[in-house]
C-alpha cells in the first residue's frame, strides 16, 4: 500500500510541480523554463477563463447542494415508515457516473423534445435554451446538485441522529419553535460537520469535467471550459503546452491542499477543546 | 386521557389555568403533529419524484423509436416497447465488452485495495514502525488529491512503465488512494490490543495475527470499503479516458462518452446506453443498500 501510495500519488504530486517548470510536448523533448509558465499565466486568456468558470461553477453548485442536502436530511430524519424508499431513490443519483448523468440531462434539456421545455410548453411558457452560453454553466451546476445532494443528505441524517435529544426537549419546553430550534441548536451543533461537507464538496466541485465534456464539450465557445477540461486539452490537443497544463494542475493541487489543511486545522482545534 | 397526556406533556408544564383546557390543547397539538408528518411525507415524496423523473424520462426515450422521441406531446407511458435501441447497443457496439472491462477493473481494484488497505491500516494502528507518523501525516495531506489533477505526470509514468492501454494502467494508479487506509486504521484501533498481544505471546506471526484475528473482526468494515472503492471506480472517467486508446480496452464511461462523441446524433442509442450503464450498479446497490449508505458516513468516521 505504502509503495503504491508513494509511486502513484506522492511522486505524481511532486511531478506535477516539476512538469510545471518545463515547456514542450507530451512526447517530445522538454526544456526547463523556470517559473515562466506561472508568470505568463495571467496573459493566458483561455486558462484564466477556465479558472473563472470552475470557480463560478463551484460557487453555484456547492451551496445549493449543501442547502438541499440539509433540507432533505431534516425531512428524512423525522420520517419513520417508508423512509427507506425515499433514501434509496434520493441516494441513487450519487451512484450515476458523470458521463451518464450528463447523457440523462441531455434528454431533459434538449430544446426540442427535452422534459423541461415540454413542461414549459404545457404551461404555456416560452421554451428556454438550457445549454446556451449564459445558461450552460448553471445547467451543469444543476446536474451536480442532482447528483450530489443525496450523498450529503444521508451524511447529514447520520449527523442529526447523533445530536443530543435532551437539548431539543428543553428548548421546546422553553417555547422555542421549530425554526428557532434549527437556527440556534441544530446549525451551531452541526458547524464542524458543515465545514467538512463544504470543504469536501468544494474539492469535488473544482474537478468538474465529465458533465462539461458530454453535455457541452466546453462550450458554447468557452462557456463551460473548466480547469480539468483545459488541462486535458493542453495535454492531448496542443503539441507543446505540457508545461502550462502542469502549471494549471498544480494550481488545482495547491487549492486542494490548502482546503485539506483548513479542514485538518479545524479538526485539530476541536480536539484541543475536547 | 392519560395516553394523550403522555404524548404531549407540554401544556401541563405551563401550569396555572392551563390545567383546565389541557385535553383540547393536547389534542390540537397531536393533530398538528399528525399534519406535520403528512406534510413531511408529501414534501419528501415530491423531492423524491424530482430526483427520479430524469431516470424515468431517459428510460422512456430508450424504448421509443427516433420518430416517437421527437414527437409532441410526448407519450408518458413506455408502451408499446420498442427494443431497437437496445438491440443496436448490444449488437453493433462494444458495449458489453466495456461493461466487462469496468467490472474487471472495479472488481480487481476493490479486492486488492481491501487487502492492502487493511494491512496498512493494521500496521498504522497497532505496530511500532519507524516513520509511522510521517507516513500518516503525508497520507492525510494528500488524501483529497484526485487523479484528475495529476494526469500529466501519471500519464508519463505509466507510459514509461510501458503499461498504457492495459488493465494495469487502470488498476495500479487507483491503488494509491489513502482513504481506505484511514478507514481500516479507525476500525482496527477499536479492537483490543490485548487480543493481539496474547496471540503474539503464543508465538503467532504478525501476518497470521492480521489474517486470522484482525481480518475476521473487521469484516463489516471490509464490505463497506469494497463498496466505496467499487463505486469510485465505476464512475471514474478522466483517467480511464486518457489511459486507454483501443476501443476494446475502454471502460463503460469512456465507451459511452465516445458513443456520444463519434457516432453521429442518435438519441435512441444514447438513451439505451445510459439506461444499460446503470443496471449493474443498481443491482449492487439494491443488494447492499446499507453498505452504500455508509459511503456517506465515511466522512464522519474520519473525524
Amino acid at each position: 500500500m505504502f509503495f503504491f501510495f508513494v509511486l502513484f500519488l506522492l511522486v505524481p504530486v511532486v511531478g506535477t510541480f516539476w512538469w510545471s517548470t518545463r515547456s514542450g510536448g507530451l512526447l517530445g523533448a522538454t526544456t526547463s523554463v523556470g517559473l515562466k509558465n506561472y508568470t505568463t499565466f495571467p496573459q493566458q486568456v483561455d486558462a484564466l477563463t477556465a479558472v473563472k468558470n470552475t470557480l463560478d461553477f463551484a460557487l453555484l453548485s456547492v451551496p445549493l447542494t449543501l442547502v438541499l442536502g440539509v433540507l432533505l436530511a431534516l425531512l428524512m430524519v423525522k420520517v419513520g415508515r417508508g423512509g427507506g424508499v425515499y433514501r434509496f431513490l434520493i441516494y441513487f443519483p450519487t451512484l450515476v457516473p458523470g458521463i451518464v448523468a450528463g447523457l440523462i440531462w441531455l434528454f431533459l434539456t434538449n430544446p426540442d423534445f427535452g422534459l423541461f421545455n415540454n413542461i414549459l410548453h404545457a404551461v404555456g411558457a416560452k421554451p428556454v435554451v438550457w445549454l446556451g452560453s449564459n445558461s450552460a454553466l448553471r445547467t451543469l451546476a444543476a446536474v451536480d446538485v442532482w447528483r450530489n445532494a443525496g450523498y450529503w443528505a444521508i451524511f447529514f441524517v447520520a449527523a442529526l441522529i447523533g445530536l443530543p435529544q435532551e437539548l431539543y426537549q428543553a428548548a421546546a419546553l422553553d417555547g422555542a419553535g421549530p425554526l428557532a430550534r434549527f437556527w440556534h441548536l441544530t446549525l451551531p451543533m452541526l458547524r464542524r460537520i458543515l465545514l467538512f461537507a463544504l470543504v469536501v464538496s468544494t474539492i469535488f466541485g473544482l474537478q468538474v469535467f465529465d458533465t462539461a465534456l458530454i453535455m457541452t464539450a466546453g462550450g458554447p465557445g468557452y462557456a463551460t471550459t473548466t480547469i480539468v477540461y483545459r488541462v486535458w486539452q493542453y495535454v492531448f490537443a496542443y503539441p507543446d503546452e505540457i508545461g502550462l497544463a502542469a502549471a494549471m494542475s498544480s494550481l488545482l493541487v495547491a487549492a486542494i491542499l490548502v482546503l485539506t489543511l483548513v479542514q485538518l486545522r479545524a479538526l485539530r482545534s476541536r480536539r484541543g477543546l475536547d | 386521557m392519560a395516553t394523550v397526556k403522555q404524548v404531549e406533556p407540554r401544556p401541563a408544564a405551563r401550569g396555572g389555568a392551563a390545567g383546565t383546557n389541557l385535553p383540547r390543547e393536547a389534542r390540537r397539538a397531536h393533530r398538528r403533529r399528525r399534519l406535520g408528518s403528512t406534510g413531511r411525507h408529501a414534501a419528501l415524496a415530491f423531492a423524491t419524484l424530482v430526483f427520479v423523473v430524469p431516470f424515468y424520462y431517459v428510460i422512456l426515450a430508450s424504448v421509443k423509436n427516433s420518430n416517437q422521441i421527437f414527437s409532441y406531446p410526448p407519450k408518458l407511458l413506455p408502451f408499446p416497447v420498442y427494443l431497437g435501441n437496445f438491440k443496436e447497443l448490444l449488437g453493433q457496439t462494444q458495449f458489453l465488452r466495456w461493461m466487462l472491462n469496468t467490472l474487471i477493473v472495479a472488481g480487481s481494484v476493490a479486492a486488492i485495495k481491501v487487502l492492502i488497505d487493511s494491512m496498512a491500516g493494521y500496521a498504522l494502528a497497532k505496530l511500532q514502525i519507524t516513520g509511522k507518523r510521517i507516513i500518516f501525516i503525508l497520507m492525510l495531506i494528500l488524501l483529497m488529491v484526485p487523479l484528475s489533477a495529476l494526469i500529466v505526470p501519471l500519464w508519463s509514468l505509466i507510459r514509461m512503465l510501458g503499461l498504457l492501454d492495459t488493465y494495469w494502467a487502470l488498476i495500479l494508479p487507483a491503488l494509491a488512494n489513502p482513504l481506505g487506509v484511514f478507514l481500516m486504521r479507525q476500525f482496527i484501533l477499536g479492537l483490543p490490543s490485548d487480543l493481539m498481544n496474547a496471540a503474539r505471546l503464543d508465538g503467532m506471526s504478525e501476518f497470521s495475527i492480521y489474517w486470522r484475528i484482525v481480518l475476521p473482526l473487521i469484516k463489516p468494515g471490509l464490505v463497506v470499503l469494497a463498496v466505496i472503492i467499487f463505486t469510485d471506480q465505476y464512475v471514474s472517467f478522466i483517467w480511464p479516458l486518457i489511459a486507454t486508446t483501443s476501443n476494446n480496452m475502454e471502460l463503460l464511461t469512456v465507451g459511452v462518452a465516445n458513443l456520444h462523441a463519434r457516432g453521429g446524433v442518435n438519441f435512441g442509442l444514447w438513451s439505451a446506453s445510459a439506461v444499460m450503464s446503470l443496471v449493474p450498479i443498481a443491482i449492487v446497490f439494491f443488494a447492499l443498500q446499507r453498505q452504500f449508505m455508509s459511503r456517506s458516513l465515511t466522512g464522519a468516521l474520519k473525524q
